[in-house]
């Protein structure tokens, strides 16, 4: 088996092993002087999560969590911190490609106690992935090492297709021949390299149907883009590798979700980095990346904007809001990120007309209004918020 | 005792079978369920106060038998240790009522031996059946034999056999049987009830009972220590009323007021009898005798009145005391913890009292929504119309505030409380029940409260002990894990797992302050395993 394993996936994990013993070194070190074992973890909690306006990211604060083992609030995770580390340990050293639904079951024990009145308890490790998933984001930052070093593997979400050759695993695969179908985002995007590239600017696109059918009329082709999908929420691969389309060939990216607060956060994920993995933006975000659309300005015009749609149009294709879309647009609001006049026209006039739209209405109007009028027009006459 | 006999001659113009009669329900006789309670209740607190009050630790057996002639007959035997009694009063004391050796002013359970008596009459109206009696003073060697009677209309005793038999083991005490009118399935649970609460408050006694349905329930010494026993004392001045002055110079010598103070009440020497016949406009020459029931009223509430008087003694009262009470509701109740309090003694009216309260909590006690209550008057279990009662009134958690004493309801708990005195202030004459004086309120709560601090402070202490054991099994059932793991990522630095685990012990022990062989104690029988 060895030979057909990837010399670039040999030296991650050799890294990565040598990472684990420093680290986990450290902990033992205190076992051996006698002193309660603990760990600091930054705190990944909104609180703590610090928004970076000159560089327009997502970070992780300053504030530390205490992991001791001697602390009865913290003596489980703690223990799951360590289990899942050597699990993940192990799967290195086997050279195995765990997906995080692995490192779930794998780590998934019962404890079994009796207690001295004879009583006898049972207890997993863990119960839920959630809880799985906690501790491998807690490794990531108390190892500095992501899951992609650590030859963790996710499911593949996102997909690409354009104009574009790239190397993956020793393969070169020419994106613009891929038929009706794309080519699926690895969950190691580091490790592709870019052969060549004829591209004027990156769409990515938050609905896989709306992905395909401008796949399918050959959008990419005549506007010379790259089209991406994150079908949905954007997993790690697919804002790892619409970052390095940005950064290293410079590329702009234009973004276009549904008109609604999810697809506004779909956004800000992309441009900014998320909550919960602040401390990966630095290398998934793309800060300089552009809401094309849907907007609001779209449907209902703002001052001297027309707007996209007719009366009837928008009687035809709107939706109403729910409680929880406008629950989630204040929230929004609040973000930092937001504050800027734009979105918050965005908002208010959500939030006034409690109306939202998605994409699918545009190509109802047409796939051709879509792809050769909307999208080309915006771009060009610069109709997008940053 | 002869001398004492007479002056209760006056009494003779009751009737005592129109007595009975009338106020049968109040004496406890009301009904043959109640009559069978009130039958045993009776003969066991004579059992006891015939031993104990005497320095003697009691052996009381008592035993209730179906007579095979009527169902509804049941033949009561209470046999104490006791003193016995000599020969020639045992007529008087088992078939005259208002006849009695503890008609003195000390702490006893019963007072004029009217209860006993009761049970006879009242077996002997329904059934027919004389009292037998077998007893043998402390020292005779001789054990006597009497089947008696009463003749209810002279209230004389009839004695029907009178035997005498060697008592060549040295036997001494009494065994009294007699047959009533009763209903066991009805009184059974009470009958138990009341034995055992009997045995929690007499846990010096041995105690053996054996009921109609051929149960035999057995209460041992658990303790050798007897309540102190109380001295006869002289009444207090502030405790009388016209009938007991009356009494009481009927007995004395005294040909002046001021030798009748001295000599009649207590703590009242020549100086304070006289301050107090100023204060009473009284001439101190004056010859008792002479005065009349005007006078007598005027001088009884004068007596009550003057504030100088030396505060009641004490020595005629008979605590049980902490280590008695605590050994009793630990033998019975099986609790956990257990505290008693007896308190400094106290006055109310003239009457000494002493309040004691024991708790018990945890252990065999069922959680409940209210405090079990046992309450003792005399050592007297009372067990009816508990409601009622100021000791209630007292624990209720509507009036307590039990939370700040770490107990919420529902919660294991049991609380006796104790109320010895000269003259318990019983509501009504069924004896069952206390009446609200605030003294005795203010001390049950005090005494309730210092018991209930102690507990507060036990469970405080059983609380920091249990997160000390909650944590030590967290990180046992965690450790192993832990240690795995580094074993398995430093085993190339020659980390061992064994090692690991020894170590993170260490500091656990280190970390909560706990001494090696409590640790081990607490660790002990504490299994972890991990099933993959």
């Amino acid at each position: 088996m060895a030979e057909y394993i990837d010399q670039v996936d040999r030296e991650a994990r050799k890294r990565a092993l040598k990472v684990f013993q420093e680290t986990f070194k450290m902990l033992y070190d205190q076992i051996a002087r006698g002193e309660p074992p603990y760990m600091m973890l930054p705190k990944r909690t909104l609180a703590n999560t610090i928004y970076d306006e000159k560089r327009k990211l997502l970070l992780l604060g300053p504030e530390k969590l205490k992991r001791s083992f001697l602390d009865l609030n913290e003596s489980k995770k703690f223990m799951q911190t360590l289990l899942m580390a050597k699990i993940i340990y192990e799967a290195l050293e086997r050279d195995e490609y765990p997906t995080i639904r692995d490192l779930y079951y794998r780590g998934k024990h019962t404890i079994i106690y009796r207690e001295p009145g004879g009583r006898r308890h049972e207890e997993n490790t863990w119960d839920e992935q959630r809880e799985s998933d906690a501790v491998i984001r807690d490794i990531e930052v108390l190892t500095g090492l992501l899951r992609e070093e650590m030859l963790i593997l996710s499911k593949e979400k996102g997909k690409v297709v354009g104009n574009m050759r790239i190397r993956s695993g020793g393969d070169v695969i020419d994106l613009s021949k891929m038929g009706h179908g794309a080519y699926a985002i690895e969950p190691t995007p580091d490790l592709i390299e870019f052969v060549d590239v004829d591209a004027e600017y990156v769409l990515v696109v938050e609905k896989d149907a709306v992905f395909q059918q401008l796949h399918r009329i050959g959008f990419w082709r005549r506007h010379k883009a790259i089209l991406i999908t994150s079908a949905g929420q954007p997993d790690r691969a697919t804002r790892r590798f619409v970052r390095r389309l940005s950064e290293e060939l410079k590329l702009p990216v234009y973004i276009l979700t549904d008109a609604d607060p999810y697809g506004w956060y779909i956004y800000s994920v992309f441009k900014i980095g998320s909550i919960t993995l602040s401390y990966e933006s630095e290398r998934l975000a793309t800060p300089s990346a552009r809401f094309i659309g849907v907007s609001m300005t779209d449907i209902f015009g703002y001052g001297k904007k027309k707007p996209y749609l007719s009366e009837k149009e928008r009687r035809n294709y709107i939706i109403k809001a729910k409680d929880a879309d406008i629950k989630r647009a204040y929230e929004l609001m609040n973000y930092k990120w937001f504050q800027t006049k734009k979105w918050q026209i965005e908002i208010k006039i959500f939030l006034d007309k409690k109306s939202k739209l998605e994409i699918e209405a545009l190509t109802s109007k047409g796939l051709k209004f879509l792809a050769d009028k909307y999208l080309p027009e915006k771009i060009e006459t610069g109709d997008w918020i940053e | 005792m002869p001398r004492r006999q007479q002056q209760l001659e006056s009494f003779r113009s009751m009737t005592p079978s129109q007595f009975f009669y009338e106020y049968r329900e109040v004496a406890g006789f009301g009904s043959p369920s109640r009559a069978l309670y009130q039958t045993v209740r009776e003969l066991v607190e004579n059992a006891l106060d015939a031993t104990d009050v005497h320095g003697i630790l009691p052996d009381i057996y008592i035993a209730i038998e179906r007579e095979p002639e009527n169902p509804n007959y049941y033949r009561v035997t209470v046999e104490d240790n006791g003193i016995g009694i000599q020969p020639q009063h045992v007529p008087y004391a088992f078939g005259q009522v208002l006849y009695s050796s503890k008609y003195r002013l000390r702490q006893a359970r019963g007072r004029f031996g009217l209860g006993a008596k009761m049970a006879i009459l009242y077996g002997q109206i329904r059934t027919g059946k004389p009292v037998e009696v077998y007893t043998s003073p402390q020292g005779s060697n001789k054990i006597y034999f009497f089947r008696i009677k009463i003749d209810i209309q002279r209230n004389r005793p009839i004695v029907l056999t009178r035997a005498e038999f060697p008592n060549p083991s040295g036997w001494h005490g009494t065994r009294v049987s007699v047959v009533v009118e009763g209903d066991w399935p009805r009184a059974r649970s009470r009958i138990h009830t009341y034995i055992q609460r009997t045995a929690i408050a007499a846990p010096y006694a041995n105690i053996v009972f054996r009921d109609p349905d051929n149960r035999i329930v057995i209460y041992r010494r658990r303790i050798t220590k007897l309540p102190p026993i109380p001295r006869e004392v002289k009444p207090h001045p502030h405790g009388v009323d016209i009938e007991l002055l009356k009494q009481l110079i009927a007995k004395t010598n005294a040909k002046t007021l001021l030798e009748f103070m001295v000599e009649a009440f207590q703590g009242v020497g020549k100086k304070t009898a006289e301050a107090f016949l100023e204060y009473a406009k009284l001439d101190k020459n004056l010859d008792p005798r002479t005065l009349d029931d005007k006078k007598l009223e005027y001088l009884a509430r004068k007596l009550r009145e003057y504030p100088k008087f030396r505060a009641p003694s004490a020595d005629a009262l008979s605590p049980f005391g902490p280590e008695i009470i605590e050994a009793g509701l630990r033998a019975i109740l099986e609790p956990e913890f257990v505290t008693a309090v007896t308190r400094r003694p106290k006055a109310y009216e003239g009457h000494p009292f002493i309040v004691e309260v024991g708790i018990a909590y945890g252990g065999k006690i069922p959680p409940m929504n209210e405090p079990m209550l046992l309450r003792y008057a005399n050592k007297i279990p009372l067990l009816y119309d508990e409601k009622a009662d100021v000791a209630w009134k007292v624990v209720d958690p509507r009036n307590f505030d039990w939370k700040a004493y770490l107990v919420n309801f529902p919660a294991p708990i049991a609380v006796l409380t104790h109320i010895a005195s000269t003259k318990v202030p019983y509501k009504g004459v069924g004896k069952e029940s206390v009446a609200d004086v605030p003294e005795i309120e203010n001390e049950l709560r005090n005494a309730l409260r210092e018991a209930a601090r102690r507990l507060r402070d036990y469970l405080l202490k059983k609380k920091r002990e249990e997160e000390a054991k909650k944590r030590i099994i967290t990180f046992m059932k965690y450790t192993p894990e832990v240690a795995s793991s580094l074993a398995t990522i430093l085993k190339d630095m020659g980390v061992r797992e064994e090692d690991v685990r020894k170590m993170l012990l260490n500091i656990m022990k280190k970390k909560l302050g706990i001494e090696d062989d409590k640790f081990h104690k607490l660790i002990q029988g504490l299994e972890v395993s991990i099933e993959e």
